[in-house]
């Protein structure tokens, strides 16, 4: 019988996994860049970045520009691992066959 | 995207990270600015220091280069305020940043140690420059500014073998294809683009 790898609920959401999947391709973004990016609003996005902040798979910076208040996001070596980890889990769901 | 509680297929966490990853993209109207205005900059220097040379008695026309002092203060300078008002940094703008802040202190450091030896500088020059633009091609994945790069190795060749008399023709040629051509074309291709 096929065994699947269970597929990591913090990211294992639409928009957790939307928020990791562009800062896997950056350095760092500005929440109003992801709010933009993801379509969402910004208290949703604060709880689910407040949640892969949590599970140790963002690091999340508050500054200062120009007075006004600017949020940085960046992916964790952590949250790095676990997204790959994730990606491979799903391969395995879609592709059962190859295991 | 409101319903995170909503399970997720398969096919939908997939759609989900493609469709965020092609977002990320590269900020290429910098590079573009860069391109033009050093493409400009050392274009004049260099036909002005030939022109001063050949029909003035001024006994150092390589003076004309100070002019690229300043010129490293306004490609910081821009580069600082439009960096600082970017959204999002990727890791290959940094790669893209350091590969041109490297060609900076090479030619710098090539400027200082051949400056009493005028006819070896443009070889050293466009050999030095062929490196950052070839890299910045595959960067963004723009074959005019990788050729670009070849045709500033070409250059430097033929100007070593033509001797400092015609080879100093070589620069401002290079400028011509190695900076401006692919400058414009980058500009042309709007501000930003996906890596």
């Amino acid at each position: 019988m096929t065994q699947f790898k269970d597929l990591d609920p913090v990211l294992h959401s639409q928009l957790r996994l939307a928020v990791m999947s562009l800062l896997m391709g950056v350095e760092e973004a500005e929440f109003s860049w992801l709010r933009e990016q993801t379509n969402s609003t910004a208290g949703n996005l604060s709880i689910q970045i407040s949640k892969l902040k949590d599970a140790g798979y963002i690091d999340v910076e508050k500054k200062f520009r120009n007075n006004y208040p600017l949020t940085s996001c960046k992916i964790t070596d952590n949250g790095r691992k676990n997204f790959i980890d994730y990606v491979s889990a799903l391969k395995d769901y879609l592709n059962p066959e190859k295991q | 995207m409101e319903n995170e509680e909503k399970v997720m297929t398969g096919e939908e966490s997939l759609k989900i990270i493609t469709d965020m990853i092609n977002r990320t993209k590269i900020n290429i109207g910098q590079g573009s600015f860069h391109l033009i205005f050093w493409g400009w900059l050392v274009l004049f220097c260099s036909l002005a220091q030939i022109l001063i040379s050949k029909f003035t008695s001024y006994h150092a026309p390589w003076n004309v280069w100070i002019l690229t002092i300043p010129g490293v203060f306004v490609s910081l300078i821009y580069g600082f305020t439009h960096g600082r008002k970017e959204e999002f940094h990727t890791y290959s703008e940094r790669v893209f940043m350091m590969t041109w802040i490297g060609f900076v202190i090479v030619t710098f450091m090539l400027a200082l140690f051949l400056h009493k030896n005028g006819e070896l500088m443009a070889q050293f020059i466009l050999l030095a420059a062929g490196f950052p633009t070839f890299v910045s091609g595959f960067i963004l994945k723009f074959r005019p500014l990788v050729w670009g790069g070849i045709a500033f190795w070409v250059l430097s060749l033929a100007a070593y073998l033509a001797g400092p008399e015609t080879g100093q023709f070589a620069v401002p040629l290079g400028m011509l294809l190695g900076y401006l051509v692919p400058g414009y074309m980058l500009r042309s291709r709007g501000s930003y683009d996906t890596i």
